[in-house]
């Protein structure tokens, strides 16, 4: 049986929605082209499980059953996501290389890279643990 | 495209299938076909729109794919935008029914078939708003800038990367230009009668203008230059496709871009430095731009007028007609420069024809013409002026008074590639053949 390092999932959180307003027609094409060329290529690799883009508007819930709903995040924002890959890669490295060739970033995108838990980490641990205590 | 690394191969099928430059030029469509029906004193809501439409097209299609019909997709969307900004927006209420019903008119993403009546409207929308842009009433510069943003598709960014100035004085130009828009009741239509003459020319003039910004030899951004000579051949060419614009002077615009156009890749080695005439690789010119422009010259030459765009265009086609440098018909070309001289009160044009009187009557006559010219103020700080008039003394045998001009001209060169070139050109003063910089 091989003993390669599984593989662990990956959040690519594209924030700031508004980088793209002053970009000419031309440059817009050149971005999206990069853009789809580099989604399609992780797709291909089957690094890319999904992605998807966010629309601007939406809202948040918040409060004590939800209480409050507000219009939000406001779409200029920097911290508004607007749009997410799913990856699936050997390494955390591996994940911020990927993210480093986000066509955006020179636009003043940022990425966020986050791993996924597994599955729930206290009952990963308690599994564990029983596992162990019953030898 | 060299973004696409080999690993992505597979992906190069689908974004292959967009053409070049096609959001440049759709939405250059949308932002003229949206002008007319929102009103150009509305021209604002138009590039809105489809600025929006762009953006929805950058971040769907990567997920979701190329669609089938990429220009008919945004359209469509446009048209969703549009309809809903003029439900939302109150200042459209009074003509929100007549705005509608004409959009609802537009062409849907499944017509099967080109709906060539509806691409004949876009192109006169197209020249209406080209008329628009170049009214006498707009200043030049804002004219220019207008054009470049609403019929082209530039950003003032691209705009000011082109005109060599900053976004901010772009930005300015733009601001300018759309107030007289909204203010000076400037109608949306293509002038006809005794108007359209007079109204055609500052169009003319205006695309001339964007022309010789791109062809420029010096200075800016080589890239976006090209473009420039490019969108304003493509306009240029739309305007004397149409009855309105088939006309002596627009054709003789038309071949003098074909003409010079043709020649610019080999303008320049592979090391970016500027090449003259005579060093030129005339098996680089572009035979078929050249077979182009011949014929629009030949299409101007009717009526009795005789206007810039025909003498500039007649010289280049000189150029591009001689087989080398030294069969070149230099008594047609000083002809030409003469009578150009008597209609341009140019300082270029007037060191182009010493150029020329020193090729038919050699360097001494030519010393003769760059003299009666001296006293024009903005020659003495062009370098050009003093490089020409040193290759004359060299030509003479007065290796001295050459590197005397040479030197004068070095402070005033503007791109360093130029620089080296005069540098090296000092050092070994021997010049074999005639200068000139007819590029």
């Amino acid at each position: 049986m091989s003993m390669e390092s599984p593989k662990s999932e990956y959040l690519l959180l594209f924030r700031g929605t508004g980088w793209h307003k002053n970009l000419s027609p031309e440059e817009i094409q050149e971005v999206m082209t990069r853009w789809m060329a580099w989604f399609d290529g992780l797709t291909e690799k089957g690094i890319a499980q999904t992605g998807q883009p966010l629309a601007d508007e939406g809202k948040i819930v918040s409060g004590s059953k939800g209480q409050t709903i507000v219009d939000g995040p406001f779409a200029e924002s920097k911290e508004a996501i607007g749009g997410y890959f799913l990856l699936k890669v050997d390494s955390p490295e591996e994940a911020v290389e990927i993210a480093r060739q986000c066509p955006a970033l020179d636009y003043g995108v940022t990425v966020e890279v986050r791993p996924v838990v597994e599955c729930c980490g206290a009952a990963h641990a308690a599994s564990v643990a029983a596992a162990s205590a019953s030898v | 495209m060299e973004i696409i690394s080999e690993n992505d191969a597979s992906s190069v099928g689908e974004v292959s299938r967009l053409t070049e430059h096609l959001f440049r030029q759709e939405s250059a469509k949308l932002v003229a076909v949206l002008t007319r029906v929102f009103g150009i004193d509305r021209l604002h809501f138009a590039e809105d729109v489809v600025q929006d439409t762009l953006i929805k097209a950058l971040k769907t299609w990567p997920y979701a794919g190329i669609p089938e019909k990429p220009a008919a997709w945004l359209m469509q969307t446009a048209k969703n935008r549009a309809l809903d900004l003029v439900r939302r927006e109150a200042r459209f209420r009074e003509k929100q029914e007549i705005i509608a019903a004409t959009l609802e008119q537009w062409p849907t993403e499944s017509t099967h078939g080109a709906p060539v009546r509806f691409e004949t409207e876009i192109s006169a929308d197209r020249l209406r708003l080209m008329f628009a842009c170049c009214h006498p009433l707009i200043p030049q510069e804002s004219q220019s800038a207008l054009a470049l943003k609403t019929l082209c598709g530039f950003s003032p960014g691209e705009i000011a990367r082109a005109f060599l100035t900053t976004e901010v004085a772009v930005n300015k130009r733009l601001t300018r230009a759309r107030r007289s828009l909204r203010d000076g009741g400037i109608p949306f239509e293509i002038p006809a009668g005794a108007a359209l003459e007079e109204r055609l020319e500052a169009v003319l003039r205006t695309l001339y203008l964007l022309f010789n910004e791109g062809h420029k030899a010096s200075g800016g951004d080589k890239l976006i230059r090209a473009e420039l000579c490019a969108e304003a051949v493509r306009l240029t060419a739309s305007l004397v496709e149409h009855p309105c614009g088939d006309l002596p002077d627009a054709h003789a615009l038309m071949a003098l871009m074909l003409l010079n156009s043709a020649r610019l890749d080999a303008r320049q080695d592979a090391a970016g430095r500027i090449l003259l005439l005579q060093a030129q690789d005339r098996s680089r010119w572009d035979a078929t731009m050249i077979a182009r422009g011949l014929s629009h010259l030949a299409r101007s030459a009717s009526g009795n007028r005789l206007s810039v765009y025909h003498l500039q265009a007649g010289i280049a086609a000189c150029h591009c007609t001689a087989p080398d440098y030294a069969s070149t018909d230099w008594p047609r070309i000083l002809a030409l420069y003469d009578s150009l001289v008597t209609l341009e009160d140019s300082p270029v044009v007037a060191l182009n024809r010493a150029v020329a009187v020193a090729q038919v009557h050699g360097p001494a006559a030519g010393i003769g013409a760059l003299e009666a010219i001296a006293h024009i103020n903005r020659l003495q700080a062009y370098y050009l002026f003093h490089v020409v008039r040193a290759e004359f003394e060299a030509d003479l045998g007065n290796p001295t008074a050459a590197a005397a001009h040479l030197r004068k001209a070095l402070p005033l060169v503007p791109l360093e590639v130029e620089r080296s070139l005069l540098l090296e050109r000092l050092k070994n003063l021997r010049v074999d053949c005639p200068f000139a910089f007819n590029l």
